[in-house]
């Protein structure tokens, strides 16, 4: 395997009747034919347990299908650990809930960690990164408009600049894909917002394919520009994001949709 | 009839009285039996707590003059000790790793790993000072690889659980930006169980401060090797003296290393 950067099938994705099932018979996807172009900005509801996580997790192996086959770059993700399948992680940047950063390091050196696949192995033994790397990860920072953190420990900031930092970490892989992982659940509403126009303005700028899990429903129709439904691990729903009902969303939810499932819009607008 | 009408809160169970009765009377059984097995008996101790209170008698007072010719086998002891916590604290760090049911390398390597790490620890201290011994010959470099061997023992068995119980959240994102395991291991896992590695070094060196004296009594080089002499030619006050510089060097080691642990944890 080569690299797929140049290659103009990047940041495309492809399911192909996968399935997903649990050793704990938990079924996580059914049947999923899904195909996403490189560049689209998707946001995938779902209520919990729907089945957000595995669609994500499968894309870059860290879940691996029961059936079918699942594409990334045009090519199928290994199923195994190995070097192909790191070949194709170092092309895909995840963003996690929890933000996941070593918290004693600075965040310089927790952006730098997007670099581990790009760099020879004794480096990063060593800690010793080169110039070219360095200046990835200060752009990377740059784009999150927190370069003049670099030098604080990560867990010395908030959790908004802690998501900065996680999105600064995928970005300095130069990642043609972007999976974020319910990247805004524990953030206050302001943050959010925030943390989602970064992640929209990414997409644009950069034409990085970019998933998104939400399950805050105004979110979705604000900022996908594609809306894809799960439940019980199966598609409900694929279609834009202006043209989304509540009535979809009650399909998608299998239940009426409530104010929780909305973000108070008083606590950004007021 | 438990508590006001209507509480939620169920009637408190009875406690299981012949239960209780039933393994205390249980414990006394054995405790009886063993102390007739190895034929112990509290008459006889009573009629000869003489002969001991001679013997204290005997050691007493310390033999304060005795003092400099401790300092070289004493700081034996501290070398001893110091390269079986260096030596042996190295060593354990991939073994822990690859004993961590979270962290290994497959199920082979787990399995072959912690049954390994399980023998070194079944077989005591004292035998493997005897083992280097007859294979480098008596003194302090037969005590110091028995020590590393020791450490090896203890430390991987508490770091390697203690590594179990990491969040594996940051090692799973190490694996996602397509780090291999051992960046995950480097930047994901290590951050979590560093704290804890030193923290068990560190206990590990005060049992080795211990353990060196005993290892002393079967050759093994230290101060035990000076208690063992002193007490074959019945100077008893001179052994008072070597067990009192032992306690105090002893409490201070524990005092300067928990104070350590405790601002690491």
């Amino acid at each position: 395997m080569t690299e797929t950067s140049n290659n103009q099938n990047a940041g495309a994705i492809r399911f192909g009747k996968a399935n997903i099932v649990y050793p704990n018979g938990v079924v996580g996807m059914k049947d999923l034919d899904l195909e996403i172009k490189p560049g689209e900005f998707v946001v995938i509801v779902g209520s919990s347990g729907a089945g957000k996580s595995t669609l994500l997790r499968a894309v870059n192996g860290l879940n691996t299908l029961t059936s079918g086959r699942v594409e990334v770059n045009g090519e199928q993700v290994p199923r195994k650990d190995g070097r192909e399948l790191r070949q194709l992680r170092k092309q895909i940047g995840m963003i996690f809930q929890d933000f996941r950063l070593v918290k004693r390091l600075t965040v310089m050196s927790n952006v730098l960690i997007g670099r581990l696949g790009h760099v020879p192995s004794w480096r990063t033994l060593l800690n010793l990164w080169p110039t070219e790397d360095r200046e990835i990860a200060i752009k990377a920072l740059e784009r999150v408009g927190i370069p003049d953190k670099a030098w604080i420990k990560a867990s010395d900031l908030s959790g908004g600049q802690q998501q900065r930092v996680g999105i600064a970490r995928a970005l300095a892989q130069e990642p043609a894909i972007i999976l974020a992982d319910e990247p805004v659940a524990s953030l206050d509403p302001v943050t959010t917002h925030q943390i989602m126009q970064d992640l929209v303005r990414i997409n644009r700028e950069l034409g990085i394919t970019t998933l998104v899990n939400l399950h805050f429903l105004d979110l979705a129709r604000e900022y996908g520009e594609r809306i894809i439904g799960l439940r019980f691990g199966e598609l409900v729903y694929d279609g834009s994001a202006d043209t989304v009902t509540d009535k979809d969303f009650e399909d998608i939810y299998g239940r009426e949709v409530s104010k929780d499932d909305v973000l108070d819009e008083e606590a950004v607008d007021g | 009839m438990n508590g006001p009408a209507g509480s939620t809160v169920p009637s408190k169970p009875r406690r299981n009285w012949p239960l209780w009765l039933g393994v205390i009377g249980f414990l006394l059984a054995m405790t009886l039996w063993s102390a007739h097995g190895i034929g112990f008996s509290l008459f006889e101790l009573v009629c000869n707590i003489t002969r001991g209170s001679r013997l204290l008698e005997e050691s007493w007072p310390p033999d304060f003059g005795f003092i400099p010719r401790l300092y070289e086998p004493f700081m034996e002891t501290i070398y001893i000790a110091i390269i079986g916590t260096v030596v042996g604290g190295i060593l354990a760090i991939p073994i822990a790793i690859l004993a961590a049911r979270n962290l290994t390398l497959g199920p082979l390597i787990w399995f072959t790993d912690r049954n390994f790490m399980n023998i070194l620890r079944t077989l005591p201290d004292l035998f493997w000072a005897m083992l280097f011994a007859t294979a480098v010959g008596f003194g302090p470099v037969a005590g110091a690889l028995a020590l590393s061997v020791f450490t090896i023992a203890v430390i991987s068995k508490l770091w390697s659980e203690s590594l179990e119980s990491i969040d594996m959240g940051l090692p799973e994102a190490i694996r996602s930006v397509g780090g291999t395991w051992r960046e995950m291991i480097q930047f994901g896992a290590m951050p979590q169980g560093l704290p804890h590695y030193v923290s068990y070094a560190l206990y590990a060196f005060e049992l080795n401060v211990r353990a060196s004296m005993v290892l002393g009594l079967v050759g093994a080089g230290g101060i035990g090797m000076i208690l063992k002499t002193q007490q074959a030619n019945f100077e008893y006050e001179r052994v008072t003296m070597i067990i009192l510089a032992v306690l105090i060097a002893v409490l201070i080691i524990e005092e300067i290393s928990e104070a350590i642990r405790r601002r690491l944890t």
